[in-house]
C-alpha cells in the first residue's frame, strides 16, 4: 500500500456521453434505407418496427436528425422516381389503375414510415423548419409524379376524355375517377384545382358551348330546357359520384352560363315555342322549368318576367280596344277575369307564386284596364248582370269568390269615382224595378267596396237600401190606415227615394190617368202627415205597373209595364185609336222616351199589344196607334220591356263624364287646401304629388286641372305666390 | 304773384291762388319751396274741373295737349305713377302735388323735360316691376274689379313691355287674341307676364318649365308656340 492521498470520494455523474461516431450513424442510416426500401417493395413484414423506431430514435438524439432527414428525401425521391417510371410505361387504360395502386401502396408506406420516423417528427422537424413527414410524403409524390413532365399531362388528358366519354353516353369507372380525384385532393386544394379543375371548367365549357349551339338549331324551346336540365342534373351528380364538392357550383355555374344565359334571348323569344306560347297553351311543366333555370343565372327572371309582361299588356290591350269585344260589356268583363285567371294560375303552378311576377302581373292589368276610358262603367255592368239573374242558384261561397274577383279588378281602376257613379245608377235601376236576385250578394258587394274604399264610398249606397226598407215600412202603415177606402181600386206600392242618396236623374212629368191619381193623392196626404216638412215628387220615369187588359176573343193577360206604357195604355180605354201626336198631348211624356215605349208596345213580336199604322219600325209623328185585338201570348202574364241596366248612349256617356269631372274640381280644391292648411308654404311640384296621392283611391288627377285649381284659389284668395321665390304658394288664414 | 297759369293756357279757368290749402303750405315752408307748390298748385287749378276740384279726362287731355304728348302715351302713364293716382282719368290735388313736387317740375317745361327722366327712372328693374303692377292696378276702374278683358289687357301689354320685350308682346298678344280659354285677364297672370319676358330665353323657349308654378295660360301660350314651329 502506498501512500494515498487523502481524496473526498466522488461518484461522478454517469455521463453517458454515448458518442456516436459518424460511422455508427451512417450505419444507423443505412438500416432505415433498407427499411424504406423494403416498404417500398413490399416487404414490411419482415422489419421490426421497435428496432427501426430505436435506430431513428438514436440519431436524432444525436444530432443526426439532419442526415435522417436528408436521407428519407433521396430515398423516397428515389423510389418515387422508380414509381413514376413504371406509371408512365404503362399502357393506355392501365394509366390510372396503375397510378391509383401505386398511390396507394405509396401511403401504405408513407404510414409506416411516418410511424418509424415519429420522434423525428415530433422533435426535430419543427425545429428546424422542415416539413412534417406526411406532408413531406405527399409533396415528393406531387413532385415526382403527378408533376412530372409525362404524367402531368397524360393524367390530364385522361381524366378529361373519361369524362367526356361519360357526357356522351359512355359509362365509366367511376370509383377510379373518385380516387384519383381524392389522390388530388389530398395532394392540396390547390392541385386539385391547377391540374385538374381549371382546366377540366374551361373544357367543360367548350363542351357545352358546342352542345348548346347545337341544340338551340334543332330543338324547340321546351325541349332544349328539357335538355339543359338534364346536363344540370348529370353534372351535379358527377360531382357528388367523384368529384370534389366544392366543384359543384363551379361546374353548374358553367352549364348554366353556356346553355342558358348565353342563349336566353333566343329561348326567351323562338318562334312558336318560346315563352310566349308557352303562356299562352298553358304548358305549365315547360314554364315551371324555364322558371328553375333562368332563376339560376343573372337576369334570368327579370328576362322571363319582362316578355311575359310585354306580352300580356299587348294581349290586354288589344282585348280593350277591341270594337267586337266592346259591344257587350258582361263579355268584355267576363274576358278580363278569365285572362286574370290563366295568369294567377300560371304564376302559381310554374313561377312559384313569385312576387314580382305577381307585381308585373298587377301593373299590366292596371296599365291596360285603364286604357279603355269605358272599363269603370262595364265592370259595374257586370256587377249588375250577376246580381240581377247570373248568380241565381249559386251557392253562397261561389259568390264570394266571384264578387271578389271583381275587387280585383275594381283595385286595377284609376278612376274608382268613375265607377261610382254608374254602380249608384244600376244599383237604383235594380232596387226600384225589384231585379235584385238576392240581397245578401248585394249587401256583400257595398261591404266590400267599403272596405275598399272606406266609409264614404259606401254611405250613399247604403242609403239606398235604408230608403227601400223604410218604404216597406210605410206602404204596411199606409194600407193599415187605408183600408177601408181601397175597394176594388188600383193597389199602390211606392217607394220613397231620398234625393242625394239616389242618381239624379230629371223628373219629369207626366199625366197619370185618373185611374190612379186618387190614391196617389191619398199617400201623398198619408206621407206628409206623417213627415211636415218634406216635399214628394212623382217620378214617373221609374215606375212600373201591372194592368189586367182583356183582348179581342176575351182572352185576359196581365201586363207589366213601365209608368210611361200605363199611362199610354189607359189612354185606350176611352179610345181605340190615337195618333202619337194625340198620346204625346195627353200624357205629356217627353219626345224620347215617349218613342221608346212606343216601339216597345208596338214593335216587338210576341209583345205588341197596339198596333202602329204604318208599320214601320221607327215612329213617326203621323203614325197612327190601335189597340190590338189580336194579340196573343202564350203567357198570361207579358212582360213588356223595363229596360235593363243598358251601356250609355253617346250624349249619355259624355254628360256622366263631365258629371264626373265637375265633381272632381272640389274634391281637388278641398286636397289642395287641406294639404297648404298643414304645411302653409310648398313648391308646385310637391303640390301636384301630394294631392295626387291623396285622392289616388278615388281617381287620379290631372296636373292641369290641378294647376288650374290652384289659380282658381289664388284668384279667390286662399292662396298666394310666395314674392320671392316663384316656385312657391303659401297659404292665406 | 305770376299768373302762369292764365298766360300758357287757352282754358278759361280762373285761377285761384289763395285757396285755403295753398295758404296753409304757403306759411310752412321756405320761400323758394313755397313758391314751387303755389305753381304747382297753379298748374293744377288750371286744368283743374271747378265743381268737382279735380282733373277729369277732359282737362287731361288738354294737359296733354300743352305737354305736346298724346295722352295714350305711356309717359302720362308713368306721371300718373310718380303721383300714385288711384283714379284712372283723374288727378286729385295731392296726387298732382306730389308727382311735381318729385319730379321738381312746377312749369310745364320743366315737366317736358323731366319726362325722359322720368322714362329712365322707369326702367330701372325695381321701379319697373313696380311700374307694371301698378299699370294693371290703374286699369281697374269699377270697383272691386280684379280682372281686365283681353283687349285691354293687350292694348296695355304693348303700352308697358312694348318698348323693352317687342317681339314677346307681340307673340303673346297674337295668342291672347286667339285663344278661347280665357276672356279676361287677372293679376296673377299680368305679374306673370313680366316674368316671363324677363326670364325665358325667346324665342328658344328652352328653359320654360311646364312643371313649375307658371300660370296655365302661359303653359298654353308656349305649347301653341311650339305647335306652330314644328
Amino acid at each position: 500500500m502506498s501512500a494515498q492521498k487523502k481524496r473526498t470520494f466522488k461518484i461522478e455523474a454517469f455521463k453517458h456521453r454515448v458518442e456516436l461516431d459518424p460511422k455508427y450513424a451512417e450505419r444507423t442510416w443505412k438500416v432505415l434505407e433498407h427499411a424504406i426500401h423494403e416498404i417500398y417493395n413490399h416487404n414490411a413484414s419482415g422489419l421490426s418496427f421497435e428496432e427501426l423506431y430505436r435506430n431513428a430514435y438514436n440519431m436524432v438524439l444525436h444530432k443526426y436528425g439532419e442526415k435522417l432527414y436528408s436521407g428519407l428525401v433521396i430515398t423516397m425521391s428515389g423510389h418515387l422516381k422508380e414509381i413514376a417510371k413504371s406509371i408512365e410505361d404503362s399502357q393506355g387504360g392501365l394509366f390510372l389503375e396503375e397510378l391509383d395502386r401505386k398511390w396507394g401502396d405509396h401511403n401504405k408506406a408513407l404510414q409506416m414510415i411516418r410511424d418509424i420516423l415519429m420522434y423525428m417528427d415530433r422533435t426535430f422537424v419543427p425545429g428546424n423548419h422542415k416539413t412534417p413527414v406526411h406532408e413531406l410524403g405527399l409533396n415528393l409524390w406531387r413532385d415526382n409524379i403527378i408533376r412530372s413532365g409525362k404524367i402531368q399531362t397524360r393524367l390530364l388528358d385522361t381524366l378529361l376524355d373519361l369524362i367526356h366519354r361519360e357526357r356522351t353516353g359512355e359509362v365509366i369507372n367511376r370509383s377510379l375517377m373518385r380516387n384519383i380525384t381524392k389522390m388530388l385532393m389530398d395532394l392540396g386544394s390547390s392541385v386539385y384545382q391547377e391540374d385538374f379543375e381549371k382546366p377540366f371548367l374551361e373544357v367543360s365549357a367548350s363542351f357545352y358551348s358546342g352542345e348548346s349551339q347545337q341544340l338551340i338549331e334543332c330543338c324547340d324551346c321546351g325541349e332544349y330546357l328539357r335538355k339543359a336540365e338534364r346536363r344540370l342534373t348529370e353534372e351535379t351528380e358527377r360531382v357528388s359520384h367523384y368529384l370534389d364538392v366544392k366543384s359543384e357550383v363551379k361546374i353548374t355555374s358553367v352549364v348554366e352560363g353556356e346553355m342558358i344565359a348565353n342563349h336566353m334571348q333566343r329561348l326567351v323569344h323562338m318562334e312558336n315555342s318560346g315563352l310566349v306560347n308557352m303562356l299562352v297553351d298553358d304548358r305549365y311543366e315547360d314554364l315551371s322549368r324555364m322558371y328553375n333555370l333562368f332563376r339560376r343565372v343573372p337576369d334570368g327572371l327579370s328576362t322571363v318576367r319582362d316578355v311575359m309582361t310585354s306580352h300580356l299588356r299587348e294581349t290586354g290591350k288589344q282585348l280593350v280596344s277591341d270594337p267586337e269585344r266592346l259591344k257587350d260589356p258582361v263579355d268584355f268583363v267576363q274576358h278580363l277575369l278569365d285572362e286574370k285567371d290563366k295568369y294567377d294560375k300560371i304564376i302559381s303552378k310554374a313561377f312559384n307564386n313569385d312576387k314580382s311576377f305577381q307585381n308585373a302581373l298587377n301593373s299590366s292589368f292596371e296599365y291596360f284596364i285603364n286604357l279603355n276610358n269605358r272599363s269603370p262603367e262595364f265592370i259595374s255592368l257586370y256587377v249588375d248582370d250577376k246580381l240581377r239573374k247570373g248568380l241565381k242558384g249559386v251557392s253562397e261561397e261561389d259568390v264570394e269568390v266571384v264578387l271578389d274577383k271583381v275587387m280585383m279588378l275594381f283595385r286595377y281602376l284609376q278612376e274608382k269615382d268613375v265607377f261610382e257613379k254608374y254602380y249608384k245608377q244600376h244599383l237604383a235601376k235594380r232596387l226600384l224595378s225589384g231585379k235584385t236576385a238576392s240581397d245578401d250578394a248585394e249587401r256583400s258587394m257595398i261591404v266590400k267596396l267599403k272596405t275598399e274604399c272606406g266609409y264614404q264610398f259606401t254611405s250613399k249606397l247604403e242609403g239606398m237600401f235604408t230608403d227601400m226598407k223604410t218604404s216597406v215600412d210605410t206602404m204596411q202603415g199606409f194600407y193599415a190606415n187605408q183600408y177601408s177606402e181601397t175597394g176594388d181600386g188600383p193597389t199602390l206600392a211606392v217607394q220613397v227615394l231620398t234625393t242625394g242618396s239616389w242618381p239624379t236623374q230629371p223628373s219629369a212629368p207626366c199625366n197619370l190617368p185618373a185611374e190612379i191619381l186618387g190614391i196617389c193623392d191619398k199617400f201623398r196626404t198619408y206621407y206628409l202627415g206623417t213627415h211636415t216638412g218634406r216635399r214628394l215628387t212623382w217620378q214617373t220615369n221609374m215606375g212600373t205597373a201591372d194592368i189586367k187588359a182583356t183582348f179581342g176573343k176575351g182572352q185576359k193577360h196581365e201586363l207589366n209595364v213601365s209608368t210611361y206604357q200605363m199611362c199610354i195604355l189607359m189612354l185606350f180605354n176611352s179610345a181605340d185609336q190615337l195618333t202619337y201626336r194625340e198620346i204625346e198631348q195627353a200624357t205629356e211624356i217627353p219626345a224620347p222616351d215617349l218613342k221608346r215605349c212606343l216601339q216597345s208596345l208596338a214593335c216587338v213580336k210576341g209583345k205588341n199589344v197596339l198596333r202602329k199604322e204604318p208599320m214601320s219600325k221607327d215612329i213617326a209623328e203621323d203614325d197612327a196607334f190601335y189597340f190590338n185585338d189580336k194579340f196573343t201570348s202564350k203567357f198570361i202574364k207579358v212582360k213588356i220591356g223595363t229596360v235593363a241596366a243598358q251601356k250609355e248612349s253617346e250624349p249619355e256617356k259624355q254628360e256622366t263624364r263631365q258629371r264626373v269631372e265637375e265633381d272632381r274640381k272640389p274634391q281637388i280644391e278641398a286636397a289642395i287646401v287641406r294639404i297648404m292648411k298643414s304645411r302653409r308654404v310648398l313648391d308646385h311640384n310637391t303640390i301636384v304629388t301630394e294631392v295626387t296621392s291623396q285622392l289616388q283611391s278615388r281617381f287620379l288627377p290631372n296636373p292641369v286641372v290641378i294647376k288650374k285649381r290652384i289659380e282658381s284659389l289664388i284668384e279667390r284668395e286662399f292662396l298666394e305666390r310666395d314674392k320671392t321665390d316663384r316656385k312657391l304658394y303659401r297659404y292665406l288664414a | 304773384m305770376r299768373r302762369s297759369s292764365t298766360r300758357k293756357t287757352g282754358s278759361a279757368l280762373p285761377v285761384n291762388p289763395s285757396s285755403g290749402s295753398s295758404d296753409a303750405y304757403r306759411s310752412a315752408s321756405s320761400k323758394a319751396v313755397s313758391k314751387e307748390v303755389e305753381r304747382i298748385d297753379n298748374l293744377f287749378y288750371a286744368y283743374a274741373d271747378a265743381s268737382s276740384g279735380l282733373i277729369d279726362p277732359e282737362g287731361i287731355e288738354s294737359f296733354c295737349s300743352d305737354l305736346e304728348v298724346d295722352y295714350t302715351d305711356v309717359r302720362i302713364l308713368m306721371l300718373a305713377w310718380k303721383m300714385k293716382a288711384e283714379k284712372q282719368g283723374y288727378f286729385t290735388l295731392e296726387e298732382w302735388r306730389r308727382g311735381l313736387k318729385a319730379l321738381h317740375a312746377d312749369t310745364i317745361s320743366k315737366l317736358k323735360k323731366s319726362l325722359s327722366e322720368l322714362e329712365k327712372e322707369v326702367a330701372r328693374p325695381t321701379n319697373f316691376s313696380d311700374f307694371y303692377s301698378y299699370s294693371f292696378r290703374y286699369c281697374l276702374t269699377e270697383d272691386k274689379q280684379k280682372c281686365i278683358d283681353i283687349e285691354s289687357a293687350c292694348e296695355l301689354l304693348d303700352l308697358v313691355l312694348g318698348f323693352q320685350f317687342r317681339p314677346q308682346v307681340d307673340k303673346l298678344v297674337e295668342y291672347l287674341k286667339h285663344q278661347r280659354d280665357y276672356k279676361v285677364i287677372n293679376m296673377d297672370q299680368w305679374t306673370s307676364f313680366l316674368r316671363f319676358c324677363n326670364e325665358i330665353n325667346f324665342l328658344s323657349l328652352d328653359n320654360y318649365d311646364a312643371e313649375l308654378a307658371w300660370p296655365l295660360i302661359l303653359d298654353n301660350f308656349v305649347e301653341w308656340i311650339r305647335e306652330k314651329q314644328s
